[in-house]
């Protein structure tokens, strides 16, 4: 016989959620948003190093909000699990809607068994081929995975700047206009960005088995202009 | 498989061979067959723009068992891997090479440096030689924009990596095309004067080493050109091979054979 006490079920699920809600809004947003040519990731980090979005695959991407040391070990386990994968089959069957899959799973694990749920959140894109579409999955800090449609956006106050974001943003367009409709809903109408404050990353066929890119400041800038 | 996590004292890092290993991979494991295909000959030569290599197509197991294999492929950007020895050894090799190099590139989000790369392969190559009568012998070679200069790098079967400063051969027809290499080289070679000696060597090869495939112009299959400078790994387009060893076929046929005292 376990000697503990009884806890509300519904208590502590709130409990966790408060928590990790309140880690994940300290931290700043990351929109991701499909374009006429790719998908679009774009977040405010004020480190030109410490990164935030990545390439997971050929064509998956990864974003992670909260805190670092969490979603980067995520970030790595998604770079093994999709080279191993690609290793075994080929490198065709890595499949970001199974990656969202095991990251909401471990995810969903952690917020109702571990001490301590985690403080992330979690966008995986994919850029779509004959195979497989071009898509934007949301993992949230209790394991809840959405399919979004056009746009996601994670971390920070996300509502507000999904709700600002929809306001220019209604049909998918030039990378320059979702750039820059990005850039507007992070900021809001008091405040504004410097380039090297935005992490900027694209998943665009450029040719290359490769299409994950890190767009310089040199780029970004370009593309407010 | 679900998500490969690790905790900090057991997390394999950004090498995915070691990685590979910790969830009990072994794609270099014992074998006992001796009737398996080779692959033969791979010449790389050092010139003022960085690394050319050349290999043929020919796979042996006592019969032809392919014509057309490709022993050279981009490891990455600047990175060419060669293999000579087991065909399944080695292109098991070059698939593990490609990927763990851009598997540690995706994890630290930096580019492994060239002897990096090199160092990388020893203990891979040991492991396999040791334990396995299935031999494989890679090369690599690069552009290595950190120096800005092409290097060189082999291995013994043991897998000592040695740095080259010259050029390099493995496999079977290396001491025919080693003869050729050691009487045309120069240091100070242009980018086209190391095909052209590169091309003569493998033909020397190929005319020689009963296992290396020279030039097939019935089947228009024609030996494999690679330029390693700073705009990456580019392979020569097969016409233009093809053109360039029918011209040194050309000028054999003229002198029915016979080199005569010079590369030609």
């Amino acid at each position: 016989m376990s000697n503990s006490f009884y806890v509300n079920p519904e208590q502590l699920v709130n409990d966790k959620a408060q928590f990790a809600q309140k880690g994940i809004s300290r931290g700043k947003s990351i929109i991701a948003a499909i374009y006429d040519q790719g998908v679009l990731m774009l977040g405010e980090n004020t480190s030109a190093s410490l990164n935030k979005i990545s390439e997971i695959y050929d064509r998956i991407a990864f974003a992670g909000v909260g805190k670092y040391n969490e979603f980067d070990r995520l970030r790595e386990a998604g770079i093994r699990w999709a080279d191993n994968t690609g290793y075994v089959y080929s490198r065709e069957d890595v499949d970001a809607r199974a990656l969202a899959n095991f990251y909401a799973q471990h995810i969903g694990d952690v917020f109702s068994e571990g001490m301590k749920p985690l403080e992330v959140e979690i966008l995986v894109s994919q850029l779509g081929n004959e195979l497989r579409p071009t898509k934007i999955y949301r993992v949230a800090y209790e394991g809840t995975i959405s399919d979004e449609p056009l746009f996601a956006v994670v971390g920070g106050e996300a509502e507000e700047v999904k709700r600002r974001f929809a306001l220019t943003t209604s049909s998918v367009t030039s990378l320059v206009e979702t750039v820059k409709s990005a850039v507007l809903a992070l900021t809001g109408p008091d405040r504004t960005l410097a380039v090297e404050d935005l992490e900027v990353g694209i998943l665009e066929d450029k040719g290359s088995r490769r299409t994950f890119q890190r767009l310089s400041d040199d780029r970004v800038r370009e593309l407010l202009s | 498989m679900g998500l490969p996590l690790f905790n900090s004292m057991t997390d394999p890092g950004p090498n995915f061979f070691e990685y590979m290993q910790s969830v009990g991979h072994q794609p270099f494991g014992q074998g006992a067959m001796d009737e398996q295909a080779h692959a033969t000959t791979v010449i790389a030569v050092r010139c003022n723009q960085g690394v050319v290599m050349v290999a043929d197509r020919q796979a042996t197991a006592a019969y032809v068992a392919s014509r057309d294999i490709r022993k050279i492929e981009a490891a990455d950007r600047f990175t060419a891997m060669a293999i000579s020895g087991s065909a399944a050894r080695g292109i098991q090799f070059i698939r593990i090479a490609q990927l763990s190099f851009e598997h540690y590139e995706k994890m630290t989000s930096s580019i492994l440096s060239l002897e990096g790369k090199a160092n990388f392969l020893s203990p891979i190559i040991q492991n396999n030689n040791f334990n396995s009568p299935l031999y494989v012998v890679p090369m690599l070679a690069g552009f290595d924009p950190n120096h800005n200069t092409g290097r060189i790098f082999e291995y013994d079967g043991a897998g000592g990596c040695y740095e080259r400063s010259d050029f390099n051969v493995i496999g079977s027809g290396t001491q025919f095309a080693e003869g050729a290499l050691r009487l045309g080289f120069r240091p100070d070679l242009d980018l086209e004067e190391a095909l052209e000696l590169a091309a003569l060597a493998l033909y020397e090869a190929g005319d020689n080493d009963p296992s290396t495939g020279g030039p097939d112009f019935v089947r228009h299959i024609y030996p494999i050109m690679v330029t390693l400078t700073k705009d990456g790994f580019q392979e020569i387009e097969g016409d233009a091979v093809g053109e360039r060893f029918r011209r040194i076929n050309d000028r054999r046929a003229e002198s029915r054979g016979i080199a005569g005292g010079q590369l030609r």
